[in-house]
């Protein structure tokens, strides 16, 4: 029995394969376009960008019919608003209805956008988390993009939850400030999902722990941002994490927009949670990066997967 | 111009975790060079290191030591342009958003690799049409057979205009029908001098396809061949198998000179093993005189090989 | 009637039909339970909600709720995974393909669900315990309980009105076409009627019949009778009521069960698949 020659072949030198002369000549071998300058660049990134977010509406489309978002996801949610604002009758306190109604209703938006850190899971499940590594733009635009369905309906349920049940639960509404509180629920969800996206990061490493890591992030939130106590009923050190959470600043001003309070209250209260946000979609990008970095190193990016 | 894919001493040690207690080599000192435009297979059995090979090339993986490029590209220091060169395509059911449609996949695609959107959609027009998908672009991909899906993977390879793919294990799964078009989908791939690195199972479509094979196992390389002259590990000589051969005739034909082995194949063939110039023609002399008319010769096939090599494992792993 | 042959040789006749489909299913249970933390989410949720109702409590000042605030917690964690849990028995085995082998196996099949409904409710009353910790831990509040018999005998009887309501779940979700929608929906409507924090009299008068045809309020309003200090009312009418109401969840359950098993049988289909 002859042994298999090795691929070092008799000189050591790995063994060389010949073409047929016919191929590199007619080939006409062009090298790969090179990677586009910036603007180029720039452009694709918004394209994927693009494209996550038709996965994303997409994925929406499939999860509900405009009927089960109605009289599934949303009453559902009217009943949690109603849940916690019944609270305040049982302790007989109209101040603690009204408190926990607006809350409650606006912490539904960080609930909601905390399903980005399980939704996100879905790429390892499709198995294209490996492909997003090894794509050039990598896989964080991606995920920013594909979970923006959660946005939309998340702000859409706060939004309903709290002008629909406050009415009814006899919460006095000052218009038309208090109006100011659906474009600043907005950017509490935007804020909420730059860092649901940062504990998405980490999810993915144990896919299993996602729908608990979900959870506990916007209670978490919640209990620190001001929705069932005023922040300063906790010890200073844990409100004073608050400050840079999402919430927290969003909801103070959205409750000073409801009693109709000063203009430059909420426009500050605004801009604070901007820049909380836009904290929390930096280190997002960075955890992402080392996520992929990472995963190259321990090899714990499966082909397939 | 450097070869497609170059390898040098390439080493991947995965250190002690969890409930391993010992640190795992999946690929030891690989030494390979694939030029371009070949379409190499790289065959193994399950856990051998083919997928991590594949993992280090398109730089979702790092080497612990040695050397590994990808047209001339380092796959650790210049991992951009190794990422802009190389496509992968997986078999199976994963790595397509499934709710998107075969235009969108590619779209989307397109967009990661940074392809100009006047090129990109130029361009899925004319992979649509190659890989047969034209008339079904604007379905979502959920309503594929597993086929078609294949043939979309292989799309989304080529949608930067990659001159490097990787196949792993692309046929699993498929029908025969299916997988043979897939094939020759791969094999047009060559004559625009793409290099594949195709990972398999199937004998039969690495000896269709592939101008080399390299078989591993156990995180080393055991040889790389042309699969038409792989015989040739285990025996430089034809065998002969013929059936019905009564006993008598299996006797003579094992005291001719030059046969090696006579082995009982089925329920009445032979299988003669011959190791010296001539010895055939006297097999073949003596079979037809007894008036055997059913008679083949051939090398050892690459299956014969691989299961040689690689060795009876029984059902472990 | 069962036939079990003994280590020593003796034969041990039971008078009951031996439902190694029972037992079955409970061990898959608790196999899945040690493997998956994201079937336990119910009780994870626990202390944030036993920390939220509580910080309501006291920062109203009102201490004289401190049972209701940390009863309803265990409510919401026991009612949670009997819906995200119990509920998705049957379909899980659906999508996973063990559906169809586990219909062809010898042992009824709704037994088998029984014996993992049985096993995810025993275990989520661990919230109970839960509950009472976080008070003590994280408030230094301890809820002492007067009348401990009648606590047991409360919480035993709901705890099987429970296992009841939860095969009735995983029936249901099976049946329906969007299983996952109904999980998401169904929560809040539960704990809102079921009385969970907020008793049943406080909410609004039209709900009240629909409130009382479902076990939980019920069960609720005499587990927290049980936590004050003066007599418990009515106690054992109560507890009737709990555990007939207990008793039709179940059978109605185990008939819609029973149903989609024979339907899969005849149409090759498993409910909405």
């Amino acid at each position: 029995m002859t042994q298999p020659p090795s691929a070092a072949g008799q000189d050591g030198a790995p063994t060389r394969f010949a073409p047929p002369t016919q191929r590199d000549a007619e080939s006409g071998y062009a090298p790969t376009v090179e990677p586009p300058a910036t603007a180029g660049r720039v452009a694709a990134t918004f394209e994927a960008l693009r494209y996550a977010c038709l996965s994303a509406l997409a994925d929406l489309a499939v999860i509900y019919t405009w009927k089960t978002w109605t009289f599934g996801w949303l009453a559902r949610v009217l009943c949690q608003v109603a849940f916690f604002a019944l609270i305040g009758r049982l302790l007989q306190n109209p101040a603690t209805t009204d408190y926990l109604l607006i809350g409650s209703a606006v912490v539904i938006v960080t609930m909601e956008a905390a399903f980005v850190t399980a939704s996100s899971t879905w790429e390892r499940g499709a198995g294209t988390l490996p492909l997003l590594v090894a794509a050039p733009t990598g896989p964080f635009v991606v995920f920013v993009g594909r979970s923006i369905q959660w946005l939309i309906s998340g702000t859409a349920s706060a939004n309903i939850a709290l002008f629909v049940l406050a009415p009814i639960f006899g919460v006095p509404l000052a218009f038309p400030t208090a109006l100011a509180a659906i474009p600043l629920i907005v950017l509490i969800a935007l804020s909420s999902y730059c860092f649901a996206l940062l504990l998405a990061a980490f999810v993915l490493r144990v896919p299993t722990f996602r729908n608990i890591v979900g959870n506990i992030t916007w209670w978490t939130i919640g209990l620190l941002g001001g929705v069932q106590v005023p922040v300063t009923f906790w010890p200073g050190w844990v409100g004073a994490i608050g400050e840079v959470l999402p919430l927290r600043h969003g909801l103070a001003g959205v409750r000073v927009a409801i009693a109709g309070g000063p203009a430059a209250t909420i426009l500050r209260d605004a801009g604070l949670e901007i820049a909380v946000g836009a904290g929390w979609l930096v280190v997002a990008a960075l955890a992402f990066r080392r996520l992929a970095e990472g995963g190259r190193r321990t090899g714990s990016i499966e082909f397939g997967e | 111009m450097p070869p497609a894919v170059e390898i040098v001493g390439l080493t991947r040690v995965y250190p002690p975790a969890g409930k391993r207690a010992t640190a795992r080599t999946a690929l030891d000192g690989i030494d390979l060079v694939v030029e371009r435009g070949e379409v190499h297979g790289l065959l193994g059995p399950n856990g051998a290191g083919k997928t991590t090979l594949c993992k280090i090339l398109s730089t979702v993986l790092l080497p612990t030591a040695g050397v590994a490029r990808v047209d001339g590209y380092h796959v650790v220091k210049d991992t951009a342009q190794v990422r802009a060169r190389i496509g992968i395509v997986f078999g199976g059911e994963r790595g397509l958003y499934t709710r998107l449609t075969a235009r969108q996949n590619l779209g989307y695609w397109a967009a990661l690799y940074r392809v100009p959107r006047k090129i990109a959609t130029r361009r899925i027009v004319e992979l649509l049409d190659r890989v047969g998908l034209a008339d079904r672009a604007d379905e979502r991909v959920e309503t594929f057979s597993r086929g078609m899906k294949q043939r979309l993977h292989l799309a989304r390879g080529l949608v930067a205009d990659q001159r490097v793919l990787i196949l792993d294990e692309p046929t699993t799964g498929m029908d025969p029908v299916a997988a043979h078009d897939f094939r020759a989908l791969v094999r047009s791939m060559r004559a625009e001098s793409r290099t594949v690195l195709l990972t398999t199972h199937d004998m039969a479509e690495a000896e269709a396809i592939c101008d080399r094979v390299t078989m591993i196992d156990g995180g080393r390389l055991l040889g790389t061949e042309d699969p038409r002259t792989i015989g040739r590990w285990i025996s430089a000589y034809e065998r002969v198998e013929a059936r019905p051969v009564p006993g008598s005739l299996a006797a003579s034909l094992a005291a001719l000179n030059g046969v090696t082995e006579v082995e009982s194949i089925d329920d009445d063939g032979v299988r003669v093993h011959t190791a010296a110039e001539g010895a055939t023609q006297a097999v073949l002399r003596t079979l037809v005189d007894a008036g055997v008319t059913a008679i083949t010769t051939g090398r050892p096939s690459l299956e014969e090989v691989y299961l040689h090599v690689i060795g009876a494992r029984g059902l472990a792993v | 009637m069962t036939s079990m042959d003994l280590r020593d040789g003796r034969t041990l006749r039971l008078p009951w039909p031996r439902h190694t489909g029972f037992v079955a299913g409970a061990r898959l249970q608790l196999a899945i339970f040690r493997r998956g933390w994201d079937s336990l989410l119910a009780l994870v949720t626990v202390p944030l909600f036993t920390i939220a109702f509580l910080a309501i409590t006291r920062h109203a000042g009102r201490t004289d709720l401190t049972a209701y605030a940390v009863l309803a917690p265990a409510v919401v964690a026991v009612i949670g995974m009997a819906i995200l849990t119990s509920g998705e028995v049957v379909t899980q085995d659906r999508s996973n393909g063990s559906l169809e082998l586990a219909l062809a196996a010898p042992s009824r099949f709704p037994i088998v669900v029984v014996g993992r409904v049985l096993v995810v409710t025993l275990v989520s009353l661990v919230a109970v315990v839960e509950a009472w910790l976080v008070a003590w831990i994280v408030f230094g509040v301890r809820v002492p309980v007067p009348h401990r018999t009648a606590f047991a005998g409360a919480l035993a009887v709901a705890t099987l009105a429970t296992v009841g309501t939860a095969l009735l779940m995983s029936s249901v979700f099976v049946a329906a076409r969007s299983a996952r929608t109904f999980q998401n929906t169904i929560s809040y409507p539960l704990y809102l009627l079921g009385g969970a924090f907020v008793p049943v009299p406080l909410l609004p008068g039209f709900l009240h019949p629909l409130c009382r045809a479902v076990y939980l309020s019920w069960a609720t309003d005499l587990l927290r009778d049980c936590l004050a200090t003066k007599p418990v009312p009515d106690f054992w009418p109560r507890l009737g009521a709990v555990a007939g109401l207990g008793a039709v969840g179940f059978a109605a359950g185990y008939a819609i069960l029973i149903r989609v098993v024979d339907r899969a049988r005849a149409t090759g289909r498993v409910g909405h698949e």
